[in-house]
């Protein structure tokens, strides 16, 4: 049979585009529009700060263009798959946070504990109404959270609440009372309700939450498939007021330059959950109808190191690594300057419980550091991959930065697929982020405390333990707020985690949105609207 | 003739199944497993193991292939662990979207090619030849997400004719798709087309010094009608082939085209299961991609058997 020529030059063809497949879709757009509206001799533009204020029109809808979810995703705020970007807009929490990172009023008004912080009181906001017209009261508070505590849901939160308390000890005393009994004295217990899998769902809603969306939020369901589009409208009965938009309509999609491309043409308004390269960010920020707002210190970036592993075992090593690096040349290289330096804390500069305590950079002493533990010359891997465009940079101005201490480090490139399951709490050294939004007492007691499933360097510090114990006992704020910086302070000098710096989440929008505020978990959905 | 149809009907089925078992075997290598995909990272040891047995995962996969096999064959894919519904109602859809991309742009890119490529061979290295030639290795040599991104920069944003992402789900009506169909169009055309130019230009010179067009020539016929109706049939057989591989690569390989413009189709479902660990997805995509290069390349053969009088009737044997 007649093979014709052709026949032969395909295969490579379609090698050539199996290849391509991973790495295209990421340059894109951007780039090129880069090289072709730029002339070359012009700087490029700057990122701009915050976003637009100012007098919204009445009603409009705002479109979200999002990440792809599973089709496994949920509306049940409960659920580890839940849909984040519908549980702001369409639940509320007992407790909220504001920007300074303090608890405040949601559905419950006011709180008091006892006297020892082990039986908490919540009085409830009267006359709220949820979707379907029932009355919130002290029940549906009750519900929602003992269900969270219930072990066959496996709610993420259950994780931070199960040691705190169980379904027995919520009480219900009148419809707008609600009761916790702690199992242990706990003052810092209300920040904890305001995670956003702690949302208010109606009594017994279990079953349907998932697919219904009722809730007493700002707006109500009217369209969602899982992992695809929605739509959710303006709720009238909302107990803030009417929101300004009419309605919200959200939209999936997989790939960012896709995202970038419908924000410049004008399909979408907003990007969530999307923190834009510097790059798209300018080529963003220089367009006719879309700009950039920061979501400020919205991450945090972390080098832990796994203090399981030799040679990080000693704590000189890890004093040494700390001492070492200089937090601002990270920052600079890794950041474009874009947020703040971190000083090897985790807790977000300037939040209620934060202390300013600091190791100085001193690359002499780090190289005595290391001499006296026995680790001349030391030779570490730091695992990066693609799954953040932060992570290489990072690692490669980290690896830089501490030449001087005599320090050898090999930056390595793991897969993005398999980085959280492969080389996260496997890898001695790795490059890694955490979003910030939670409560100190949360953060601390999560990521740092003895034997918690993320604590990612395995940390074990028994002094820190009973410092966060005792903290969470302590009635009076001033010295439960020096016991939390207390024990920071053995983060920073003892932990295994290098926190370099705290990032700006560089979100695109169109220039027609005004009013985008978002802090941590924190989105405004009832004032964001449109220019009239 | 019989023999040779059966022959390659039989190689068809073999190499189908062959694809099968390959594609079965290499999501078995995957890094990580289904269970801690779906389940997030902060599922318990246990809630892993329970959702691990739920889904079978921890019988033998030979056993588990053969009644996905048996399953595929009634058109029946099993139910995706993720999204819990049938594959097969997440799958038409979407093969329904790439099909529109995929008869669209065979029908443009074909119809332009062949012109062009005619054109090409009758001017034979004079200036229309040299500027079709140029330009289609251009087209060819450019990667189609970069034409693509260039066809957005320009119809989508600095002139907003087209959409520049697809905002409807996958089973969205024909209707609704078809603005957004054109863009994808125009980059898989533009990448297709070199092939089919090159080949139908070398056809149409091969053929045309052929002795029996020298004969149409002598007997006085116009070259228009000798182009048309002796040279034409006679060149495009050897170009059907090529034809046949760009088609069927358009089903498999529209990935990078589908998720620069949000497509719903089968490249972007395929990414979405690569994410999600949908095996049963990625197990259906990857075999019907392959049962539609198999069947194109069928097509392509019979078609070129019954197109060439010496392979119908026998082979070569009169010569």
């Amino acid at each position: 049979m007649p093979r014709s020529p052709g026949e032969e030059r395909i295969p490579p063809r379609i090698r050539r585009r199996t290849a391509l497949l991973g790495g295209a879709a990421a340059v894109g757009a951007a780039t090129l529009a880069a090289g072709c509206s730029r002339t070359g001799a012009e700087a490029a533009p700057s990122i701009p700060e915050g976003a637009a204020t100012g007098t919204p029109a009445d009603g409009g809808v705002l479109r979200i263009a999002r990440p792809p979810a599973s089709q496994a995703e949920t509306l049940d705020p409960a659920d580890s798959l839940s849909a984040y970007e519908y549980l702001g807009a369409l639940y509320n929490r007992l407790v909220r946070m504001d920007e300074d990172g303090e608890a405040v009023p949601d559905l419950a008004t006011e709180w008091e504990p006892d006297d020892e912080g082990s039986t908490w009181t919540f009085r409830l906001r009267d006359g709220v109404e949820f979707h379907d017209g029932t009355r919130f009261t002290s029940a549906d508070a009750a519900y929602t959270l003992r269900r969270i505590l219930d072990p066959d849901l496996a709610s993420p939160q259950a994780t931070v609440l199960s040691p705190l308390l169980s379904p027995e000890g919520v009480h219900t005393p009148e419809p707008g009372v609600l009761r916790v009994e702690l199992d242990a004295p706990n003052f810092e217990f209300p920040a904890l309700l305001s995670n956003y899998h702690c949302y208010v769902v109606p009594d017994g809603s279990g079953d349907s939450i998932g697919e219904t969306g009722i809730g007493t939020g700002p707006f109500r369901l009217e369209d969602f498939s899982p992992g695809g589009r929605g739509r959710v409208v303006a709720y009238d009965g909302h107990w803030e007021g009417r929101p300004v938009l009419d309605a919200i309509e959200m939209f999936a999609m997989t790939d960012i330059q896709a995202r970038t491309n419908a924000l410049l043409a004008g399909q979408v308004d907003l990007l969530s959950q999307t923190n834009l390269d510097f790059a798209t960010a300018r080529v963003v920020a220089a367009s006719g109808n879309a700009t950039i707002a920061r979501s400020v210190n919205a991450q945090w970036y972390v080098l832990p190191m796994l203090t399981t592993a030799e040679p990080f075992t000693d704590s000189r090593v890890r004093r040494a690594m700390k001492l070492a690096y200089d937090p601002v040349h990270l920052l600079e290289v890794a950041l474009q300057g874009t947020g703040v330096v971190g000083e090897d804390n985790p807790v977000p500069p300037d939040t209620p419980y934060w202390t300013d305590h600091t190791l100085e950079r001193d690359p002499d002493r780090a190289r005595a550091l290391l001499s006296e533990a026995g680790h001349d010359g030391l030779q570490v891997d730091l695992y990066t991959s693609t799954y953040d465009p932060v992570f290489t940079p990072m690692a490669l101005a980290y690896r830089d930065s501490v030449a001087d201490a005599g320090i050898d480090v090999r930056v390595r490139n793991a897969s993005a697929d398999s980085y959280y399951t492969q080389v996260w709490m496997q890898q001695p050294l790795m490059a890694t982020y955490w979003y910030t939004g939670r409560p100190a007492d949360q953060l601390l007691n999560q990521i740092f405390r003895t034997g918690s499933s993320y604590n990612e360097t395995a940390w074990s510090d028994p002094d820190f333990d009973d410092l966060l114990d005792s903290a969470r006992g302590t009635a009076d704020e001033d010295r439960r707020r020096r016991l939390y910086q207390e024990a920071q302070r053995l983060v920073v000098e003892e932990g295994g985690a290098m926190t370099p710096m705290f990032a700006d989440r560089l979100v695109g929008l169109s220039r027609e949105v005004l009013n985008y505020r978002e802090s941590g978990f924190e989105f405004d959905y009832l004032n964001i609207g449109l220019r009239p | 003739m019989l023999l040779y149809t059966c022959r390659r009907l039989a190689s068809a089925v073999l190499t189908v199944l062959l694809s099968a078992v390959l594609v079965f075997a290499a999501v078995q290598l995957l890094p990580g497993d289904v269970a801690t995909q779906v389940l997030g990272q902060d599922a318990t040891p246990e809630a892993v193991a329970a959702l691990r047995d739920q889904m079978d995962l921890n019988r033998p996969a030979v056993v588990r292939f053969l009644e996905w096999i048996a399953g595929a064959a009634r058109g029946d894919f099993g139910l995706s662990p993720v999204s819990g519904e049938p594959v097969a109602d997440t799958l038409w859809p979407h093969l329904r979207n790439t099909m529109l991309i995929a008869v669209s742009t065979v029908a443009v890119a074909v119809t332009a090619s062949v012109v062009l490529g005619v054109v090409a061979g009758l001017y034979r290295d004079r200036w229309p030849d040299t500027i079709i030639s140029t330009l289609t290795l251009i087209g060819m040599s450019v990667p189609e997400f970069v034409m693509a991104t260039l066809l957005v920069l320009l119809l989508s944003i600095t002139v907003p004719v087209l959409p520049a992402v697809v905002l409807d789900e996958a089973t969205a009506p024909v209707a609704d798709l078809l603005p957004a169909v054109v863009l994808p169009t125009i980059a898989l055309s533009v990448v297709m087309t070199a092939y089919i130019v090159r080949m139908t230009r070398t056809s149409v010179i091969d053929v045309m010094a052929g002795e029996f067009v020298t004969t149409a020539r002598l007997k006085g016929i116009s070259t228009p009608r000798v182009v048309v109706r002796h040279a034409l049939p006679s060149a495009l057989l050897p170009t059907l082939n090529v034809i046949a591989m760009n088609v069927a690569w358009l089903v498999g390989g529209v990935a990078v085209v589908e998720n620069v413009f949000n497509y719903p189709g089968i490249g972007q479902l395929m990414l979405e299961s690569v994410h999600n660990r949908d095996l049963p997805v990625l197990q259906a995509i990857a075999v019907i991609s392959a049962l539609v290069y198999v069947l194109c390349n069928l097509a392509a053969d019979l078609g070129a058997m019954a197109l060439n009088p010496r392979l119908r009737t026998g082979g070569g044997s009169r010569r």
